[in-house]
């Protein structure tokens, strides 16, 4: 069996998913066997123009990054995205709830103006090509990573919880975060963490977006049963962009 | 059977000293809530608890347990158990009735051995309910208090304990107690019964308004309540209901690939009714909406459980309504305002046929409360260890004969043939390399099963002859039938089965026999179509109507051709569209062809099977010609797993179509409303 070709791109994001992928360590040397890494920035200083497999990172910023990336899809047979980046665009796109020239003041103070340093609206992989599967989460569980890319080279269909991060909540023995008063994303927030943030004392932040069919407006109902405002709900969610 | 009185002080260093000898599964406080695991210290068990966040389900069926592992190369074998003897400590009444309903269902028909054996590990201390938890209503279930079910009970009265063993099992942790244990007195023991008292009336913190006995009868006028629409608005299809109940015990089948790609293991988790993939198939169609599921969890536990297996699978513990973040999970609320709705239910003369009881082969046996259940009957048909052995003995290894017959192993079998046929599907013939005949009956399936990709029913497509080999045509909709389209002639893949209820073929003779099959739906039918032929004298006609979308999906175009050149047999086919091919049989749905049929009612017996959606204008049609339901047959498709009866994926209202099914009279499933929707 020749060894499918994998290539990893980042776009507008910490690089934190592809460090987990480094820190996949033994488990990355073991991946290296069953795939061929013909591109990637963070790992090595090859380059091929030629390639199976495309990991995507990072969120869409910048009309250049959108050049880019339709020229990785039209070369790539499956465009899979790691991480809440460029899955639902992630903590990036809480600056489209804000004024640009602000934004660019904040963060470039005085040569926010220049000409390299101007930044459109964030978008998340989907809103611009076409992606066959999205690696959730932020960052990415390296867990979930090799299995995806497993199943992939086995010609398989990788498939993600469908169900919320509550299910793993109860697997862990976790005491409700509704029960302390806290606005916790888990009901509607796709599971496969391990429901990691609520194993140690923390709501979910909803990091891996949203489940495949989520009850968004019952969690709006929920809201006031729980002394709790809509307000703050759409806020939790705003943070990775979902 | 012992009773004793034990000072309070004593536990602890009675749980010390068991705990030399087994491992202790107890009751322990986690973050101001209370959860069983294991027992570091003795301090930390607590019997004062009021309710866990966990039911003491998880140490018999674990979130994720290994079915087999599998190596490269393709062998596989079962899991060696580590399991060892423990004691499960604490347990409150409600969850000793719970764990006696599980064991009903894992010992009914094809026994679970990995339940069976932790189970058969375990011994059971109950103790009475010390600090009601918020939502329980046990005392209305008929579970607040249990007179079976246990090893040993312990009833705090006072400064003290009075401990009652039941098993030889208990007597030697009574044993264990050494001098300190006392005789109790008259007084002690009418304290105990007090505490009893006090529990039955007092764990009420919801009050159903009707006997449990009541619930499978209010449910059966209940199903198309507006109840169910209102109150899924808010669920979340979370399934924390689910996750937290002692009855609870679907599960899904899963590969767990090792890095090498070569081996691994498959493991079995929990699932939920609840959850959005629980009744998907494969190709993607969900057989129940966010409200269905909804709907579904209380139909199983108060009316398919009671019908299936004679008790209310609620005990009242609680913890559903706990967990519940938009709070609708509360049954006694539901069953109250049903109660509300459907005043009739509490009428007996009313007493309406509940749903999904057509199927019931046996009279369905008559609806216990729970406690009642744990009366020594089927339930608690586990032969207990000796005790002394289980305190002394190690691990308890299951023996090779175990292994063999562990029903999750599958058998190894030779791919003999492979054919392309369409564009979607292939055929195949399979040999057991055992050499044994697979011995199945017309309409059966068996489960495909590669090691790292999955398993997938499959139904056999051939009769079922004295050939040492079968046949199936697989249409490629997932990860299994992708996978074995990559197989070639010498390959072997798993086989489990066959499952399943057959086409009744033998009873038949005499009849003449209309077979309308849909598409792929050919495909379970011409092993009766096969089996038919083979007796050909004993039969009237036989007349195939077959229907496809196109041209080009037509199956078995070669035995077509023999099978019309036959004396009395008719062959008549559709299309739906006339495309990608020549055509020459009628064009429209395969109805068109009924009425060219020639069906003589009285002396005719239909086999249908097809898409979902071709049932209902089949069926239709065919009583509106005159059929008898009890004349027709239909092979019904859904998300079978575990193939025996327990995983609860194949449910269609209280039937299981791995074991009722999926060869089903019309008239077993007419009043299904999830049957052929």
């Amino acid at each position: 069996m020749k060894k499918p070709r994998v290539a990893i791109f980042d776009f507008a994001g910490c690089e934190g998913c592809q460090l987990q992928i480094v820190n996949l360590e033994e488990e990355l040397l073991s991946l290296i066997e069953i795939v061929d890494v013909v591109e990637w920035r963070e790992g090595m200083s090859e380059k091929n123009p030629k390639f199976d497999i495309a990991l995507i990172e990072g969120s869409i910023t910048r009309p250049e990054d959108e050049e880019r990336l339709r020229d990785i899809r039209a070369r790539a047979k499956v465009l899979v995205t790691i991480g809440a980046c460029a899955g639902t665009g992630g903590v990036n796109k809480l600056r489209n709830h804000m004024d640009q020239k602000v934004v660019g003041r904040t963060v470039y103070g005085a040569d926010a103006d220049k000409s390299f340093l101007q930044v459109g609206t964030v978008r998340a992989i989907d809103e611009v090509v076409p992606v066959d599967l999205q690696i959730p989460g932020c960052p990415i569980d390296g867990r979930e990573f090799t299995r995806v890319v497993r199943t992939l080279v086995l010609g398989g269909e990788p498939h993600l919880p469908e169900h919320p991060v509550c299910v793993e909540c109860k697997r862990a023995n976790n005491v409700c975060r509704y029960e302390y008063g806290e606005v916790c994303l888990g009901p509607i927030t796709r599971a496969g963490c391990g429901a990691r943030c609520p194993s140690f004392g923390m709501w979910c932040f909803g990091c891996r977006g949203k489940v495949t069919d989520p009850n968004v407006d019952a969690a709006h109902t929920v809201m006031a049963s729980y002394g709790k405002t809509v307000e703050e709900l759409e806020q939790r969610l705003a943070l990775f962009g979902s | 059977m012992r009773v004793v009185k034990v000072e309070e002080s004593e536990i602890a260093s009675w749980t010390r000293t068991l705990r030399q000898r087994q491992r202790i599964v107890a009751v322990q406080e986690k973050d101001g809530h209370f959860v069983f695991d294991d027992l570091k210290s003795a301090e930390d068990l607590r019997l004062d608890h009021d309710v866990t966040l966990q039911p003491p389900l998880r140490f018999f069926l674990p979130e994720k347990e290994q079915l087999l592992s599998f190596s490269r190369g393709g062998g596989y074998r079962a899991p060696e158990s580590d399991d060892k003897p423990f004691v499960l400590l604490g347990v409150h009444p409600y969850d000793v009735a719970a764990i006696a309903q599980m064991d009903a269902v894992f010992s009914s028909g094809v026994e679970d051995p990995h339940y069976m054996l932790r189970r058969q590990l375990a011994t059971i201390v109950a103790c009475d309910v010390e600090t009601p938890s918020k939502n329980v209503f046990a005392g209305c279930m008929g579970t607040a208090v249990v007179r079976d079910g246990y090893d040993l009970l312990l009833t705090r009265v006072g400064r003290h304990y009075i401990a009652e063993s039941l098993t030889a099992k208990g007597d030697a942790l009574i044993a264990l107690f050494g001098e300190a244990v006392e005789e109790p007195t008259p007084w002690d023991l009418q304290r105990r019964e007090a505490v009893w008292q006090r529990n039955r009336q007092g764990l009420r913190q919801h009050e159903l308004d009707c006997p449990p006995e009541m619930l499978p009868r209010l449910m059966a006028l209940s199903y198309d309540d507006k109840i169910w629409q209102e109150k899924s608005q808010t669920c979340f299809s979370c399934g924390s209901c689910n996750l937290v109940c002692p009855t609870c015990y679907c599960f899904d089948v899963e590969e767990d690939v090792d890095l090498d790609l070569g081996s691994g293991q498959r493991v079995r988790l929990c699932d939920g009714c609840l959850l959005e993939e629980f009744a998907k198939v494969a190709g993607g169609h969900q057989f129940r909406s966010r409200s269905e599921r909804y709907r579904h969890r209380f139909y199983r536990k108060a009316s398919y459980m009671p019908q299936r297996f004679g008790f209310v699978a609620c005990v009242g513990c609680g913890r559903c309504i706990d967990a519940c973040v938009p709070g609708i999970a509360n049954p006694v609320e539901v069953y109250n305002l049903l109660l509300e709705r459907h005043p009739e239910a509490l009428e007996p003369a009313t007493a309406p046929v509940a749903v999904g009881a057509a199927v019931a082969t046996a009279p369905a046996p008559a609806v216990a409360t729970a406690s009642r259940m744990v009366s020594p009957t089927a339930a608690v048909t586990l032969e207990p260890l000796a005790a002394e052995q289980l305190l002394r003995q190690g691990a308890a290894r299951p023996t090779d004969e175990f292994a063999v017959t562990d029903p999750y192993v599958p058998e190894q079998a030779t791919i003999v043939e492979k054919k392309r046929v369409t564009q979607l599907e292939t055929y195949y013939k399979l040999r057991l390399e055992s050499g044994r005949k697979l011995g199945h009956k017309s309409g059966q399936f068996v489960q495909i099963s590669l090691m790292g990709i999955g398993e997938a029913p499959i139904s056999i497509s051939s009769g079922p002859t004295e050939a040492p080999t079968f046949e199936m045509v697989v249409r490629r909709v997932g990860n299994v039938t992708e996978a074995l389209e990559a197989m070639n002639p010498g390959d072997t893949v798993g086989v489990r089965g066959p499952y399943g209820t057959a086409f009744p073929i033998s009873d038949l003779t005499g009849k003449n026999i209309l077979v309308v099959a849909g598409g792929i739906g050919l495909v379970p039918v011409r092993s009766a179509i096969q089996e038919v032929l083979s007796h050909a004298a004993d039969f009237g006609r036989l007349t195939i109507a077959y229907g496809m979308r196109e041209p080009r999906e037509r199956l078995f175009g070669d035995e077509i051709a023999k099978w019309q050149k036959l004396p009395g047999v008719q062959v008549l086919e559709s299309v739906d569209r006339v495309e990608g091919g020549p055509w020459h049989g009628q064009v429209g749905p395969v109805t068109t062809l009924l009425p060219l049929c020639g069906i003589v009612p009285s002396r005719t017996a239909a086999l249908v099977c097809g898409p979902p959606v071709m049932y209902r204008y089949v069926l239709a049609d065919l009583i509106s010609m005159g059929m008898k339901p009890e004349d027709i047959y239909v092979s019904l498709e859904r998300r079978m797993k575990c193939g025996i009866g327990k995983c609860g994926h194949c449910q269609i209202n209280g039937v299981y179509v791995c074991q009722d099914g999926p060869v089903f009279t019309y008239a077993q499933v007419k009043d299904l409303p999830e049957a052929l929707s």
